[in-house]
């Protein structure tokens, strides 16, 4: 009570709230003040030297690649969204689970399988020659195409997955209305349903994108030259930090003008609706619809999923009739599950106050934090490593070598996934509940415990899983800061499929898919509440 | 209200995993190796190790140049006891980052000395040779001795060669550039750049599986890829051909997998101990066999399949230079601009 008569003499104060939040995104931002740091040593002739012999390659191999995956994904994505929100048609709840399930498998885990199906003796391989004749023309992955196909199938699902919830809510009454002005059903997907969908396809390009960008399996396996993989072999095979940093620092700025762009083009999208949005009636498919339907769910099933979990299947058992599967392949799946659940927990508590503050207060502090977080997701995983490697050798030497640097790394890299999820969650909740909670007499905190998180549960849920699916699968971060002799699944599938040993780099991503799918269905049972 | 059981359940465990987290790692008593070399070669030496001193053993693997790193950046907070790798540039690195405590002249003395640091930072274990196999049945079979050859316009496409950050195909032109010189190389890597047409191999085993199907008529390999397939398929026609064998010609490089002693390790007289076990002639064998290279220990002979060390010229180039000259042969690759 005596807070709200004091004179306001900032427009915030600093309040415990907007502290905790500060602290919260300055812990993010370690990583990022590393790079700047380790950028600002660099000379300007080395800037000229990088400037000259890496950068147009890096860029044209980036950008290319990014753009490749995006037509790809908005392709998959946006087909098999519409067609699963608006088509009832047997078989529709599985083709939703079928559409996800590829999120559940490493992107350096579809590079390995693939490769290894399209070689000679390879599953696909050998289909390709009994159908072409001769293995002269075999597809080869080692290049932007390859990258891209493998990327795309990796992530179109993040397009599905908020094409699908857009779709769902009806738009039924402006399609009725172009209809009735005589407009044929593809001028009502172009001129109507194709710009309603648009900032949805805007977001989840976002997340395809940034996840290109930040990608180190995939190219690494395919040897295709990205900002990542280039930055990776400066550090490690050049032992030049500096100029690692001062390719971070572009591939930043370079994620930065894409974020930006992508809310430009956003905030001029609004649409809203008078009423409570509808969910939108689906039209039954008919015998030949529903064909087709399959047809095309299918082929992308097959590629998505259905082809690596057989490979993964089929020498799953090798590894298993070869008894290969011991104590320590049930310790790794171990080390993976705790790391990604503590990396999910944790996460979930620092997005608490980023995205409160962000959501209660609507000033620019709270919008320039939001901002700030998602820096885990603009830089490398193996910068973001690095970075969070030297601040505790420096600052912590005493937490070092235990599991707080790997699960912090972690955090920050998968921190916007928590942030955004709550802070779209708190973006619904009406103020006037937690006013009624203050005004009878309960504190903030209670407030907070009885009446938001409650009423957030679904948010909270949902930045859980996302968090936990990411942390299950990382690899370059976990690669460098693991404690000693701490092997995931990850690193394990990383090391078994370098030395060729599929019979137990296998199991491993068997493991990882089967790790998935309990929290994919809590995912999923949102997905269905909601859509 | 669901909530009034769920929240407590999720704060026990945000709780849990805050301290958890927190735990520092704990001084195990266990001596530490980053190894950059396959753990399946590793492991049975280790685990023979074991049995007979009674001293645990944690491996962590990765690869050679990333642990370096770690070893470099950790400093003395490091963990590790000893650093294993399958190249000498990387040990060689190492030593000149002063990350190694040089090992006690007596333990390495049974190491040729070509194989080991000048000050016995590092110590050489089992040595591969950079090899050629050729297809017996293709037009190509007995045409090539010279790694140098591969550059011939002719082999376009018919060439296998890994792509050019594989620290293997790095070893290898260290040592070209060092023995035939820097020009030369040039245009040989320039040549194998047209040869190869941006389709270069991840792997030295498809390499040999290429020139076995046919699909190449030749490749740039270490000697065991070769023997590895021959183990599984007798009847493959592929042959090893060892290169520049002539009077005037720089003979086959040669590069050592080794270990060294942090700098930093607390568990120094352990560390020695399996130095000691691994220059054993009993150790040497194990470890150079299971791979099927060769014993860097003198007179320890090698596997049977393999042409005996000896019987062949060998690069005169010290293992160290391989470290020094890293950088340089990096410089070289990107400026031709291999794939």
């Amino acid at each position: 009570m005596t807070t709200a008569t004091r004179p306001r003499l900032l427009a915030f104060r600093l309040s415990p709230l907007a502290t905790l939040a500060t602290v919260v995104v300055l812990a993010a931002a370690i990583p990022l003040l590393y790079v700047v740091w380790n950028s600002l040593q660099l000379s300007a002739p080395q800037w000229a030297g990088l400037w000259t012999s890496r950068l147009p390659t890096l860029l044209w191999n980036t950008l290319s690649l990014s753009v490749l995956v995006a037509i790809g994904s908005v392709l998959l994505g946006v087909s098999s969204a519409w067609l699963i929100a608006r088509r009832e048609f047997a078989g529709r709840r599985l083709a939703v689970w079928l559409m996800v399930l590829p999120l559940t498998i490493p992107t350096y885990v579809f590079a390995h399988i693939y490769t290894v199906l399209l070689e000679e003796d390879g599953w696909l391989g050998r289909l390709w020659i009994a159908l072409a004749g001769d293995g002269r023309y075999l597809p080869d992955l080692f290049n932007v195409w390859g990258a891209g196909l493998i990327l795309t199938l990796a992530g179109f699902s993040y397009v599905f997955l908020l094409a699908h919830s857009a779709l769902g809510v009806s738009t039924r009454s402006l399609e009725e209305a172009a209809r009735i002005q005589g407009a044929s059903r593809a001028e009502v997907f172009w001129r109507i349903n194709l710009p309603l969908l648009r900032p949805a396809i805007a977001a989840a390009l976002a997340v395809v994108v940034l996840h290109v960008l930040s990608d180190f399996g995939a190219v690494s396996m395919l040897q295709y030259q990205t900002f990542t993989l280039s930055i990776y072999l400066q550090m490690s095979g050049r032992f030049d930090y500096q100029a690692a940093a001062g390719l971070s620092l572009v591939l930043v700025l370079l994620s930065l003008t894409f974020l930006l762009l992508e809310r430009f083009f956003r905030s001029r999208q609004r649409y809203y609706s008078t009423r409570q949005p509808r969910r939108q009636p689906r039209r039954r498919a008919n015998g030949l619809e529903t064909a087709l339907i399959w047809g095309w769910l299918g082929v992308i099933t097959l590629l998505a999923f259905g082809l690596p979990l057989a490979w993964m299947l089929s020498w799953s058992w090798v590894a298993w009739e070869e008894r290969l599967i011991d104590a320590e392949f049930w310790g790794y799946a171990r080390n993976s599950l705790l790391v990604a659940a503590l990396a999910a927990s944790v996460a979930l508590v620092a997005a608490l106050p980023v995205a409160l503050y962000h959501a209660r207060r609507r000033n620019l502090l709270g919008g320039v934090l939001l901002q700030l977080s998602s820096v885990g997701f603009v830089l490398p995983g193996p910068v973001v490593a690095l970075g969070i490697l030297s601040f505790f050798l420096a600052q912590l030497p005493l937490l070092y070598g235990g599991m707080a640097a790997l699960v912090i790394a972690l955090v920050i890299r998968f921190l916007p996934l928590a942030v955004q999820s709550q802070d779209a969650a708190m973006a619904q909740l009406t103020p006037s509940l937690e006013q009624a909670s203050r005004s009878l007499g309960a504190g903030p905190l209670a407030t907070l415990w009885h009446v938001t998180l409650p009423m957030i549960r679904g948010g909270m849920a949902t930045a859980w899983v996302l968090v936990f699916i990411d942390a299950l699968k990382e690899l370059p971060a976990t690669l460098i800061l693991r404690p000693t002799g701490f092997d995931t699944l990850p690193v394990r599938i990383w090391i078994e499929a370098s030395e060729e040993m599929l019979e137990l780099a296998a199991p491993a991503a068997l493991m990882l898919v089967i790790g998935t799918l309990p929290v994919l269905w809590i995912l999923l049972r949102g997905e269905r509440r909601s859509g | 209200m669901t909530h009034k059981r769920t929240f407590p359940l999720l704060s026990a465990l945000l709780l849990g995993s805050l301290l958890f987290s927190a735990i520092p790692a704990l001084a195990g008593e266990a001596l530490v190796i980053y190894s950059g070399r396959s753990d399946k070669f590793v492991k049975p030496v280790i685990r023979e190790f074991t049995r007979q001193t009674g001293i645990e053993v944690t491996l962590h693997s990765g690869k050679s140049t990333a642990l370096l790193n770690k070893l470099k950046l950790e400093g003395a907070a490091t963990s590790a006891d000893l650093y294993l790798s399958n190249d000498a540039g990387n040990l060689q690195k190492g030593s000149d980052l002063g990350l190694f405590r040089p090992i006690d002249a007596a333990l390495a003395a049974p190491i040729d000395a070509n194989y080991r640091a000048a000050d016995n930072s590092w110590i050489g274990l089992s040595a591969r040779a950079r090899v050629l196999v050729v297809n017996t049945e293709g037009e190509w079979a007995n045409r090539l001795d010279s790694v140098f050859d591969l550059a011939d316009p002719a082999l376009k496409g018919v060439l296998g060669i890994t792509n050019s950050s594989n620290g293997s195909f790095i070893a290898g032109v260290t040592v070209y550039m060092l023995a035939a010189g820097k020009e030369r190389t040039r245009q040989w890597l320039q040549g194998l750049k047209a040869n190869v047409d941006g389709k270069v191999f991840n792997k030295h085993s498809k390499i040999v599986k290429a020139v076995a199907q046919g699909r190449r008529q030749v490749g740039l390999v270490n000697h065991y890829y070769i023997y590895r397939h021959l183990a599984k398929h007798p009847q493959a026609p592929i042959r090893i051909v060892l290169p520049d064998q002539g009077p005037n010609d720089i003979g086959v490089a040669w590069n050592v997998a080794g270990i060294a002693i942090s700098r930093h390790s607390k568990r120094h007289a352990q560390a020695e101990r399996l130095v000691a076990f691994l220059v054993s002639a009993a150790g040497q064998k194990m470890f150079a066999e299971m791979n099927m290279e060769y014993p860097t220990r003198k007179g320890v002979p090698a596997a049977s399949q393999i042409p005996p060390a000896g019987s062949y010229k060998v690069a005169d180039v010290p293992m160290a230079e391989l470290g020094r000259q890293r950088d340089a042969t990096l410089d070289l690759i990107e400026a031709v601009g291999m794939p």
